[in-house]
């Protein structure tokens, strides 16, 4: 199978280790992975705050650089709900302004080969346990795109129970928005601030060591707030736990 | 809510007529010269302290003030204003409604509530007009049975409210003499004509996306500035106002696009696409429709940065050779001067479409006054005709609607013997908080008679049409309702016993057709006391799909689930505001 490894243009310029995280984890369960270099942004800050035309130049060079994969592999709920769930509305938007099918001809293959990380190792490759070990107590924040878009459901969580040495507790209030939401943080930073807040003290309630998630812009937005707040959590994304071995600890 | 919409309130004070908010929570917002913060909990940012001043304080301003000594338990305060609203039910001459749902083919209003006050304003007051929206006209009779359902779930958490009121028309000695419906467009044609944003309208005001939303929980509803808070009211007011002001610009992006909202709306509304819908218009501009007719607007000024790092990022992330693999060789994007200069107002433009001759400044002409001087254009035909122009790109009624809508749902739910379905009839009302007594057709009499004399009943209301040997025992006096009745007379009986057309056992429902054996509407209603004769098993069907079946669209309905209730004072449920505070029923068989 052909799979290439869709990093995302947040993780590749402020979370690179997410992306080798991404490639040990898959090589060490014998997919070979390829990495597009033209592969850039999904379109999905410009659809969100409201420029999808500015959007659909890159949606179309997303198609143009992975259409020929079997498989796409994003370690982001949010970029791969843009794929899966936006990418054909592009391609309706187009239509219904009497732009013609081209826009959607062009999408509609990335779509369906799409996949965020975990729905790729429990779907596709069929493993809950991935060989990890990764000795901490750890809490999962379900992101809105990967739980309410994606419907990822209870995938991360089963990853993470099978992994040696974890301890997963529950998070409170698991299912709500951490607050940060793209250009909401900046464009209403009061109420973002807030929930982001929330966030913390729910995950500190737990007496967890790290708070996981699927994404790592909402763990910025979490991570920054920790950080403000003093709280001893780290954030680590899902892929580093997963990554991490007895062998090769990412602890 | 429509009419707080279209400001009526104001335009009537201007015109020295007084009206007075009758919901509790409405109340309270009135009362405290306020602004309404949740659509189903309009005083939900106040507290009992809080309620408890306003009512010490601005009640004697307007009527009957409130009690010495009033403390804040909420049962209390909702004693209060059932005293105080009270003798404006029995002497106003004209109530105002809105409705919840409106039936195309039977015409149809239906009103669905807890407190009773709608009660009161459908059946006491000579005139009643209702101000509905047009988005609330729903197909056929047999849609009511999935909203009916739909509604108390998503709204009150409740198997059913206490109070749905179904009224075609007026009824001869009984309600309103004099019926007058007011079917409001104010931006809901204009709403329709986009295909992507009508979706909004399906909304049926049950607030589950309010209490969902992390954004309206921190913000609270005043910061929506209009009655519709939440995220409905991020997409629905900048759609029925339009963009142009400042605050309806900034709506849609009140919201993380987290989709809470939608994963618990019960009628679907995709908001976060609508909402990513209305960025789009505020930032790219495009083509609407206001007040029925095509305009394109320009992109809103005060986005000029965003809109070139946007652009630049856009610019960038497509031509990767230019940049890879270096941040540093980003390429400088296109600096913000090079757009056209203009006040930084963040609000949009209005032009004509591309090709129609015009001024620079955008003047919006109504299509009827356009046609001015050759032909009168009623307002029917003017709203007909938009409805008809925002949904052309709709395919016609091909197959018909009955064919179209699956009914494929559940129509009752569980397989219950007969026996069990009374079962469940009696398990509900009294969870409910309905008393419910079982006796067989001989023993009616002893026990209406116990139960009367056990509530200290004086005096017992009678329906023309009930049963004399009901009654043939008991030691209260027996006093005939007639068409000369007044409200007065009504409010000083202690009790009321009457019949029922039939009961829904799902939901623990007694619905009154208005027959004989039940008589008019408002006697149920104003006397404190309500006792409901069930005849089981015949009466009793298992489901609220099954009931509308057997009941007639053309009768004025009451559907009552247990005493009134409120949950407008920090959400602390108080039982008994405006309807009879006890009610019992007997399951006769």
């Amino acid at each position: 199978m052909r799979v290439a490894l869709f990093l995302t243009c947040v993780n590749d310029t402020l979370y690179p280790d997410t992306g080798r995280a991404v490639v040990s984890l898959l090589t060490r369960l014998g997919v070979e992975v390829d990495f597009p270099m033209a592969q850039t942004c999904c379109g999905q800050a410009h659809y969100n705050t409201g420029y999808r035309h500015e959007a659909e130049p890159l949606a179309r060079h997303f198609s143009d650089v992975f259409g020929g994969y079997e498989a796409i592999v994003t370690p982001s709920g949010s970029c791969g709900a843009m794929v899966r769930e936006l990418y054909p509305r592009m391609g309706e938007r187009a239509r219904a302004e009497g732009r013609g099918d081209t826009l959607a001809a062009t999408l509609a293959p990335v779509v369906p080969k799409t996949y965020e990380l975990t729905e790729f190792l429990v779907d596709v490759l069929g493993v809950t346990d991935v060989g990890a070990y990764y000795p901490r107590t750890v809490t999962y924040h379900p992101t809105c795109h990967g739980l309410r878009g994606l419907g990822l459901g209870e995938r991360p969580r089963r990853l993470l129970r099978a992994v040696r040495g974890l301890e997963l507790v529950e998070l409170p209030g698991a299912d709500e928005c951490c607050g940060f939401g793209g250009t909401f943080a900046v464009k209403n930073a009061d109420v973002s601030a807030a929930m982001g807040a929330d966030k913390v003290r729910n995950a500190e309630s737990t007496g967890a060591d790290v708070l996981c998630a699927a994404d790592n812009s909402c763990l910025m937005h979490i991570g920054g707030t920790m950080t403000r707040l003093r709280s001893g959590l780290r954030p680590v994304h899902i892929a580093e736990i997963l990554a991490s071995t007895e062998e090769e600890p990412a602890v | 809510m429509a009419t707080q919409e279209i400001g009526l309130n104001e335009a009537l004070e201007a015109e020295g007529i007084r009206a007075y908010e009758t919901d509790l929570a409405e109340l309270i917002v009135q009362l405290g010269k306020d602004r309404p913060s949740h659509i189903l909990v309009p005083a939900i940012h106040r507290n009992r302290g809080e309620i408890r001043d306003i009512f010490a304080r601005e009640m004697g301003e307007w009527g009957r003030p409130a009690p010495e000594g009033l403390t804040d338990t909420p049962a209390e305060l909702a004693d209060a204003a059932r005293l105080h609203l009270r003798e404006k039910f029995l002497r106003a001459k004209v109530g105002i409604s809105g409705a919840n749902f409106m039936v195309a083919e039977t015409g149809t209003l239906v009103v669905v509530e807890s407190e009773g006050n709608g009660r009161m304003c459908l059946t006491l007051p000579e005139t009643l007009i209702s101000v509905v929206g047009i988005e609330k006209i729903v197909p056929t009779w047999r849609d009511l049975e999935v909203f009916l359902q739909t509604l108390p779930r998503s709204s009150t958490a409740e198997r059913m409210n206490p109070y749905t009121s179904t009224w075609t028309g007026t009824t001869d000695g009984d309600g309103p003499s004099a019926f007058h419906l007011v079917l409001l467009d104010n931006g809901r044609t204009d709403t329709l004509a986009d295909e992507v944003g009508r979706q909004a309208l399906r909304c049926i005001r049950c607030s589950a996306c309010l209490n969902v939303c992390p954004v309206y929980e921190r913000a609270g509803g005043h910061a929506y500035g209009s009655v519709y808070p939440g995220p409905i009211g991020a997409i629905l007011s900048p759609q029925l106002r339009g963009t142009q002001s400042e605050i309806d610009a900034s709506l849609p992006y009140a919201s993380s696009l987290c989709g809470a909202c939608y994963e618990v709306c019960p009628v679907a509304i995709d908001i976060p696409e609508v909402l990513v819908h209305l960025r789009e218009r505020v930032v790219q501009g495009g083509p609407v429709t206001r007040e029925g007719n095509k305009v394109v607007l320009k992109p809103a000024k005060g986005h000029a940065a965003e809109r070139a790092a946007m652009r630049a990022a856009r610019w960038a992330f497509s031509h990767p050779g230019a940049c890879a693999p270096a941040a540093a060789r980003v390429p400088h994007p296109p600096a913000a001067s090079a757009l056209p200069a203009g006040p930084r107002q963040g609000v949009e433009r209005l032009t004509r479409p591309p090709g129609r001759a015009g001024g620079a400044l955008p003047r919006l002409v109504a299509a009827h006054t356009r046609r001015k001087g050759r032909c009168q254009v009623s307002s029917r035909e003017r709203i007909l005709g938009r409805v008809r122009r925002a949904l052309a790109d709709v395919p016609g009624d091909e197959p018909s609607y009955e064919e179209a809508v699956g009914r494929d749902y559940l129509r009752e739910h569980g397989d219950r013997s007969v026996e069990e379905t009374v079962d469940l009839l009696a398990e509900n009302l009294a969870d409910y908080r309905a008393i419910v007594h079982r006796c067989t057709a001989d023993d009616l009499a002893a026990t209406l008679a116990g139960m009367l004399a056990a509530r200290g009943a004086r005096t017992v209301l009678v329906p023309p049409g009930l049963d004399p040997g009901w009654l043939a025992t008991t030691d209260a006096e027996r006093v005939a309702d007639t068409a000369g009745s007044t409200p007065y007379e009504l409010d000083r009986v202690d009790s009321v016993v009457t019949a029922c057309a039939v009961a829904v056992a799902e939901t623990g429902t007694i619905v009154l057709d208005c027959s004989p054996d039940q008589g008019r509407r408002r006697i149920t209603l104003v006397p404190d006391h309500h006792i409901c004769v069930v005849r089981v098993p015949d009466q009793v069907v298992s489901s609220v799909p099954q009931v509308m079946e057997r009941l007639d669209p053309a009768r004025p309905l009451t559907w009552i689930s247990g005493p009134s209730a409120t949950s407008d004072i920090e959400l602390d449920r108080v039982e008994g505001v405006h309807g009879p505070r006890t009610l019992e029923v007997i399951l006769v068989g």
